[in-house]
């Protein structure tokens, strides 16, 4: 299909639009209610082009222009909306680059838009990064013609507790309320009133935790921000930093904002194969941690309190600790450490001698996964086992909803995801008879067709052969699909053992699914790989209090109820002084995933790279620079003492070339896990306690909700309702 | 307290109306919440919830729909809902004024119920009676038009002796109870899906303009 935008002649596939056919072309048109993930709706009219096509005759051939011989051009007589219209074959569009009327129109549907926008930009959180902003200035008149009172409204609305909405900044370009309806299938935000008095609200006493935060990423003003990051810092003043997000499994694209050495934001990244544009609420808020109560310096037991040392003095006594127990030495770390962590660990542990070397959470046995997360936004039929996707991954939860709504993945042009798919339309039909879900009750049960209460592992084998008519349906489901996705949770893969793996593949295999097998950890997978498990005769992370001297990263086995300490002698690496650090003889000071660099593996095996925020850790060390120290104490020359070192050593021995990863990761083929005994099961839990975000604690200047409570709703007055009339 | 608990063929009867179909249901929010609201003079936030579940989605959807029409109230109106417009010819003619002294007189201000429990008040955009403003709508009976000083302090005088006096005008077009739109004179006017068939056509000689 030929277009023609601004003269310059672009080959586009049918269906696309117009605004995709402008960028394409390497023009630029103004918009703000299209989004790439979300449907096209033209509510901001900001897109304005004037288009043209050929007319056919009725002899069915084009009609010639007399003067040129080459199709003439019946231009619409009015700019069109160019998000909401369709590029046809041999269509013209002017820009505003090239047509006055358009460069008119849209400099005065900027007016009208800024009719009432409030001129606060020198206090708003957006300014800088604001969509309005530059538009206003790319395409605008520069003077506002309006003498008249603005509107007047909330400037402080809390719609939760992590999200403040300013009534009076809102365009109302329904992205918000398209999100809520289209991504996550929670109708829980709409336009209330009408005309110029309209505003968003919900009526469902606040926003559902999950996805809402992806609300204040997609606003294209300052209207819906987020509270925890509200008043923090000025958008050029923060340290921009791309990095992966290490919660969860799902290893989303993630921007840190920090600034003055302090983690004040994080906001989604694109990755359009893992998380597309959106992430989850503890990966949005859940970054306190990073900044609040971190643990700067070692510290050293002396006369039975922990005292504050420097790192000589830490590696003294652990010099003076490790003696005596020889090999008998238990590493164990966090499964959301990173492949090259995971490296300089298992290279230490082959030095040393041990086989007590583990990481957790992770499963005695990990079914092998042959899905990827656009294979399950694609699929026709998915089934999910035993998971609690709000606890487990969070984002896989978002690409089911994908697949039940069609499975329509955004096609890429030259300017990336398309700006206005046409496929995608508001109120998207679902099709919940696609997705079965067979386990405890979770978020996913309200958008299931099929529903099946069951817990522990036998729900394969119950599935495979059903006994009841929920499971049969679920049964029927996978074999009538032809794209079907397996999703395996905590919930069975607890108790999965090699028999179950047998199982899975033979039912797999039978009905033509993909199998994706949650991995417990954020990078439970890589490390897997790396077999970073105990060998023969090695303790597991749950019975670390069997070996002589434990070193203990980024874990807290005592606030799980299990032993803390090794028998002799405890090393603990860590950011904040937990309960095991409490018990150590030796604390040092470790830096969160947000400050590392390195690379891990998702949940379908993508490669994905991290890179190092600039924040405040004091003498904070990742676990490479640490296990250097632990092997230094140990008098030994530590195997892997870098970055660099490790990335070699990974090479050498599994091929992995990290050094240079795409932006997007790397796919890599899937490398089987040895199995180990864990000696206790995983809980998923997504919100750690210290990442609890308290926006009235960071100084926002937003009341809490007691607070809020206590001022507005007076007990002699009845509560406000909300006001439909006036 | 449920209200539409005890009317199941009531509901029945208004989801007959549209497709069975997840968008049908939600097609017969208008309806529900005009039977609460011509019951009980306002929908409150929990009849918003029920009205929700019936129609398989959420309150807010319901409030966003019920707001977006003036006719529908979140708060308790009185015995006599006074309606005034206030869109330009009404202005022009002194709705303000109109305005201003019915809220003296009354002593009401709009989202409150006079003491009495007889009077509220709200402003309303254009009622189509420019021909005769300043005007004044009292409930869903009809229009009283031309409402000067003394015809409102007549009006006002009628009604707290629970007399008021017919509307000078119906409101042109009403919808019954069955879903059906019917003219101030009995016309029906648009189709119902009680009796299916053609509309019956003007048999007027000539073209149609």
């Amino acid at each position: 299909m030929k277009v023609t935008v601004d003269g310059i002649q672009v080959d586009l596939p049918a269906g696309t639009s117009a605004i995709d056919a402008v960028f394409h072309a390497g023009r630029d048109v103004p918009y703000f209610c299209a989004h790439a993930y979300l449907s096209p709706v033209g509510a901001c009219r900001m897109c304005l082009v004037e288009a043209g096509t050929p007319r056919k005759g009725k002899d069915g051939e084009f009609e010639l222009d007399e003067a040129t011989g080459q199709p003439r051009v019946f231009w619409m007589p009015k700019p069109m909306a160019s998000c909401t219209m369709q590029a046809t074959e041999g269509m013209h569009i002017r820009t505003a680059r090239t047509s006055d009327v358009v460069a008119k129109a849209q400099a005065g549907m900027m007016e009208f838009t800024l009719l009432n926008h409030p001129l606060d930009c020198p206090t708003c959180d957006k300014g800088g990064a604001c969509e309005l902003q530059d538009r206003a200035f790319e395409y605008g008149y520069g003077a506002s013609r309006y003498g008249f009172d603005r509107r007047h409204a909330d400037k402080h609305y809390a719609l939760s507790d992590f999200i403040i909405l300013d009534q009076e900044r809102c365009i109302h370009c329904k992205r918000c309320v398209r999100y809520f309806e289209e991504v996550p299938g929670q109708e829980v935000l709409d336009f209330i009133e009408r005309g110029g008095h309209t505003f968003i609200d919900t009526e469902e006493g606040g926003l559902p935790v999950g996805f809402q935060g992806n609300i204040a990423d997609i606003c294209p003003v300052g209207a819906l921000l987020d509270n925890v990051a509200r008043f923090r810092g000025r958008n050029w003043e923060y340290d921009h930093t791309p990095t992966t997000c290490t919660l969860c499994p799902v290893g989303c694209s993630i921007t840190v904002d920090a600034r003055n050495g302090r983690l004040e934001r994080v906001v989604a990244g694109e990755n359009r194969d893992v998380n597309e544009l959106w992430i989850c609420d503890a990966g949005r808020f859940g970054h306190v941690f990073a900044t609040e109560e971190r643990l700067t310096v070692p510290l050293v037991r002396v006369g039975g309190e922990l005292r504050e040392a420097t790192w000589d003095q830490a590696v003294e006594a652990m010099r003076q600790g490790f003696l005596g127990h020889g090999g008998n030495v238990g590493l164990y770390l966090n499964a959301d450490s990173t492949l090259e962590e995971g490296a300089a660990l298992v290279a230490l542990a082959e030095a040393i001698g041990t086989a007590s070397l583990d990481h957790w959470p992770r499963y005695a046995h990990t079914p092998m996964s042959t899905a990827t997360l656009t294979d399950v936004a694609t699929a026709d039929a998915v089934v999910v086992l035993g998971a609690d996707l709000g606890e487990e991954a969070p984002v896989v939860e978002l690409r089911i909803l994908e697949a039940l709504r069609g499975g329509l993945l955004p096609p890429e042009f030259a300017h990336g995801t398309a700006i206005a798919d046409l496929r995608l339309t508001e109120r998207p039909s679902r099709t919940p008879e696609k997705l079965a879900v067979i386990g405890r009750e979770s978020r996913l049960w309200g958008h299931a067709g099929i529903r099946v209460a069951a817990s522990g592992p036998d729900a394969l084998t119950r599935l495979a052969r059903p006994d009841t008519p929920e499971l049969q349906a679920a049964l029927r489901l996978l074999e009538g699909a032809g794209k079907p996705v397996l999703i395996l949770g905590a919930d069975v893969l607890n108790g999965a053992d090699a028999a179950f793996s047998a199982a899975l593949g033979s039912l797999a295999g039978r009905v033509g699914a993909k199998v994706l097998a949650l991995p417990a950890g954020a990078n439970s997978r890589g490390l897997g790989g790396l077999n970073l498990v105990p060998g023969a005769g090695g303790m597991p992370y749950a019975r670390l209090d069997g070996v002589g001297a434990a070193f203990i990263s980024r874990l807290d086995p005592a606030a799980q109820g299990l032993p803390g300490r090794a028998r002799g002698f405890t090393v603990v690496h860590d950011t904040h002084l937990t309960a095991t650090a409490g018990l150590a003889d030796v604390v040092l000071p470790a830096v969160t995933g947000y400050e590392k660099r390195g690379t891990t593996i998702n949940l379908e095996g993508r490669l994905l790279p991290l890179t190092q925020a600039p924040l405040r850790a004091g003498e904070g060390a990742d676990l490479i620079r640490a296990l250097a120290a632990v092997a230094e104490a140990l008098g030994i020359r530590p195997p892997v003492r870098g970055l660099r070192g490790a990335q070699t050593w990974l090479e050498g021995r599994y091929g992995l070339r990290l050094a240079e990863l795409p932006a997007g990761g790397l796919l890599q083929p899937p490398r089987p896990a040895q199995d180990a005994a864990t000696g206790t099961a995983h809980t998923p839990n997504l919100w750690k306690p210290r990442m609890v975000p308290h926006p009235e604690r960071r100084g926002s200047g937003v009341l809490g909700r007691e607070a809020r409570t206590e001022l507005w709703e007076l007990p002699m007055a009845p509560a406000p309702r909300p006001g439909g009339d006036d | 307290m449920n209200y539409f608990a005890d009317k199941q063929l009531l509901v029945a009867d208004i989801f007959s109306r549209y497709p069975d179909s997840p968008q049908g249901r939600r097609s017969a929010l208008m309806p529900l919440l005009r039977e609460v609201q011509d019951a009980e003079g306002f929908v409150s936030e929990a009849r918003m919830a029920e009205i929700a579940a019936l129609c398989g989605t959420t309150a807010t959807e319901v409030r966003s729909v019920m707001s977006f029409y003036s006719t529908y109230h979140t708060l308790p109106t009185g015995r006599y809902h006074l309606q005034v417009c206030s869109t330009l010819m009404c202005s022009l003619a002194g709705s303000d004024e109109l305005w201003d002294h019915l809220v003296s007189a009354l002593d009401v201000q709009p989202g409150d119920v006079s003491a009495d429990g007889r009077f509220s008040v709200q402003k309303v955009e254009c009622l189509g009676s420019c021909g005769t403003a300043p005007v004044v709508q009292i409930n869903d009976e009809g229009y009283y038009e031309n409402v000067t000083r003394s015809k409102c302090d007549r009006l006002i005088a009628a009604m707290r002796a629970d007399i008021p006096p017919l509307p000078d005008n119906p409101v042109p077009v009403t919808v019954r109870e069955d879903g059906r739109q019917m003219t101030a004179t009995g016309e029906r006017v648009g189709a119902s899906i009680h009796d299916r068939g053609p509309l019956p056509m003007p048999t007027r000689p000539g073209g149609e303009a």
